[in-house]
C-alpha cells in the first residue's frame, strides 16, 4: 500500500541548552509542497536536521514514505534531495569533481539531468567550488539535489542568495516537479511572498512549538487581520485571537476566522484578507496568542 | 559503498593530503645520512597516516560533514572508509620513501631493508597507533579535536622541559623521552621474534578495533 504521507513527525523532541524542540507533529501529503515558517531561532532548522536524521531525536517518530528515518536511513536518504541553508562543498574542488564523488552515492543518480540542469544554471562545471558566487552556490547545490530522481525534496532557506529571477524560476521548476513528477517538497524560508506562491501546506512554529499546520487555502482564506479600535477587538471570541498589536489608528489583531469576526465587528472595524507576513509578525509578536 | 566513501575521499580530499609532499623534501636530505632512511620511511607512514586521519577535521572545517551525513550511507561507513584511507595513505608514502632510497643518486639506504619484516611490523604498528588515537578525537571534535590533540602533546613537552630546567629535573625528562625511545627500540628488537610479534599484532589489532568501534559510536552520535 503506498503510504498518504511523503513526511510524518510525531511528538518530536529535542533538547539543546536554551532551546528545545516540544512535541512536533506535522505531516506532508504526497504530491504536497510544504513551507516551514516562523521567526529566527524558532526551530526550523533543527526540524529539518532531525528529518535528516543529522541530529539525534530524543523523543518521538518522524517516517518519509512511511519508513522510519533511522532504521530505513538508506533507502528514506536515497529518495531525499536535501538543500542545506549554507551549502557545505569542498572549496579546492571542481564542479564536476563533486559530481563525480557524490553522485556515485545515489542508486538513481542521472548525469544527464545533472548536465541539464547545470546548462540552465549556467554553472561552470570546471572551476573551484570556493570560486562561484552565493547565489551560484545555491544553484549548485539545488542541481546536485535535483539530479537523483528523489521523491521529496527538503531544502533549508532554498531561495535566500538568490536573484528574484532566478527564486521566481525556482518556484516554477518546484511547482512543475510537483505537477508533471509527484514529487513532494519541504522547504523552509523567510520569504512569505515564496510559500504564498507555491506551498500547499504551511506550518508555523515558535519557540520549538508547532503552532499550526494548515493548508494555504485554509489560512489565507479563513483567516483575517481586524483593524479597529481596542474595544471593538476585544468583542471578538478570545478563542479566534492568534495575534495583536498596537498601532497608531487603533489595534490589529489576526483571527482563525474571518467570517465570524466579521459577524461580530460589523463596520466599526476594518476585516482585511491576511497575508503570510502579517501572520509571521502578529504570531511571532509580544502579544501573540497559543493556537 | 565503502567504495564509494573512499573515491570520495580520495577524489574530494587529493588536495589535503598533498600537504605530505613537504616531508619528501627533508626524505630526500636524510638518504644521504647513514642510519637515517630507515626511520624516516618509518615516520614518513607514520606521518602520512596521520595526515589521512585529518580528513575530517577539513571536512568539518568545510562544514562539509552534514553533506556527507546527508548522503545514503551510514556514518559507520564513512568510518570505515576513513581508516582504510589512512593505512592506504600510510603505507603509499612508505612506498615513496622506498623508490627514493632505490633512485636517489646519493642514498645510502638500500630500498631492499625497508622491506625486512621488521621495520614493517614497527611502521604498521606505529601508524596503526597514530590512527587509532587520533581517528576517534577527530571524528568527534574534528578540527577542533585535533588542534587540542596535538596541542595538548606540545604543551606536556613544554611543561616537562621547563619543569627540567626550573626544577633542576633535567633527568626527569631525559627518564620520559629516554623510556619512549628505549620502548620503541625494544619494541623494534622484539620483533625479530615469533612471541612477541604475535603480542604486537593482536594488542595493536585490538587498539584499532577498539579505536573504531568508539569512533563509530561517536560519529553516530555526533550532532551535525
Amino acid at each position: 500500500m503506498t503510504p498518504e504521507y511523503a513526511l510524518e513527525l510525531r511528538g518530536v523532541r529535542k533538547t539543546y541548552r536554551g532551546f528545545a524542540l516540544k512535541d512536533v507533529s506535522f505531516t506532508l501529503p504526497r504530491g504536497h509542497i510544504g513551507g516551514l515558517i516562523g521567526p529566527n531561532g524558532s526551530g526550523k532548522t533543527t526540524i529539518i536536521k532531525l528529518i535528516m536524521n543529522l541530529i539525534r531525536r530524543e523523543a518521538g517518530e518522524i517516517r518519509v514514505f512511511g519508513l522510519d528515518n533511522r532504521e530505513a536511513e538508506i533507502e528514506v536518504k536515497s529518495r531525499i534531495g536535501f538543500v542545506y541553508d549554507v551549502p557545505g562543498f569542498w572549496d579546492d574542488q571542481s564542479l564536476d569533481s563533486q559530481r563525480r564523488a557524490l553522485g556515485a552515492f545515489y542508486p538513481r543518480w542521472s548525469d544527464d539531468t545533472f548536465h541539464r540542469l547545470a546548462r540552465e544554471f549556467a554553472l561552470p562545471l570546471d572551476k573551484k567550488y570556493k570560486a562561484l558566487s552565493h547565489g551560484a552556490k545555491s544553484k549548485f547545490a539545488l542541481a546536485m539535489a535535483l539530479s537523483h530522481g528523489a521523491d521529496l525534496l527538503i531544502m533549508d532557506e532554498p531561495t535566500a542568495g538568490l536573484d528574484p529571477v532566478f527564486r521566481r524560476e525556482l518556484l516554477k521548476r518546484l511547482s512543475a516537479l510537483l505537477q508533471d513528477e509527484g514529487k513532494s517538497i519541504l522547504f523552509s524560508t523567510h520569504i512569505t511572498s515564496d510559500l504564498e506562491r507555491v506551498a500547499d501546506v504551511i506550518t508555523f512554529i515558535r519557540s520549538g512549538e508547532i503552532v499550526f499546520s494548515l493548508t494555504r487555502d485554509d489560512l489565507l482564506d479563513g483567516w483575517a487581520i481586524v483593524r479597529g479600535e481596542e474595544q471593538v477587538i476585544r468583542e471578538l471570541d478570545p478563542r479566534l485571537l492568534r495575534g495583536m498589536r498596537h498601532r497608531a489608528f487603533g489595534v490589529e489583531a489576526l483571527v482563525s476566522d474571518g467570517g465570524a469576526a466579521r459577524r461580530v465587528v460589523g463596520s466599526r472595524a476594518v476585516v482585511d484578507r491576511v497575508t503570510l507576513d502579517e501572520v509571521m509578525v502578529l504570531m511571532a509578536g509580544d502579544h501573540a496568542h497559543a493556537a | 559503498m565503502l567504495r564509494n566513501a573512499l573515491r570520495k575521499d580520495l577524489l574530494l580530499n587529493a588536495r589535503h593530503l598533498w600537504g605530505i609532499l613537504p616531508w619528501f623534501v627533508w626524505v630526500a636530505y636524510a638518504m644521504s645520512e647513514p642510519d637515517a632512511g630507515r626511520i624516516t620511511a618509518v615516520g614518513a607512514a607514520f606521518v602520512g597516516a596521520l595526515m589521512a586521519t585529518t580528513i575530517a577535521a577539513r571536512e568539518d572545517k568545510l562544514r562539509t560533514s552534514a553533506t556527507l551525513a546527508s548522503l545514503p550511507v551510514r556514518r559507520r561507513t564513512l568510518v570505515q572508509a576513513r581508516y582504510v584511507v589512512s593505512y592506504v595513505v600510510g603505507a603509499v608514502t612508505y612506498l615513496v620513501v622506498a623508490a627514493m632510497a632505490a633512485v636517489l643518486p646519493w642514498s645510502v639506504q638500500r630500498a631492499a631493508e625497508l622491506f625486512e619484516v621488521k621495520t614493517l611490523l614497527l611502521t604498521a604498528t606505529l601508524a596503526s597507533t597514530a590512527i587509532a588515537l587520533l581517528m576517534p578525537v577527530v571524528l568527534r571534535f574534528g578540527l577542533l579535536g585535533v588542534l587540542v590533540f596535538l596541542g595538548a602533546f606540545q604543551v606536556v613537552g613544554v611543561v616537562l622541559f621547563v619543569a627540567a630546567d626550573f626544577f633542576a629535573a633535567r633527568s626527569g625528562a631525559r627518564l620520559f623521552f629516554g623510556t619512549i625511545e628505549r620502548g620503541v627500540v625494544a619494541l623494534y628488537s622484539g620483533l625479530g621474534q615469533a612471541g612477541p610479534i604475535v603480542e604486537t599484532a593482536l594488542i595493536v589489532s585490538l587498539s584499532v578495533w577498539l579505536s573504531f568501534r568508539l569512533s563509530v559510536f561517536l560519529a553516530e552520535r555526533r550532532d551535525l
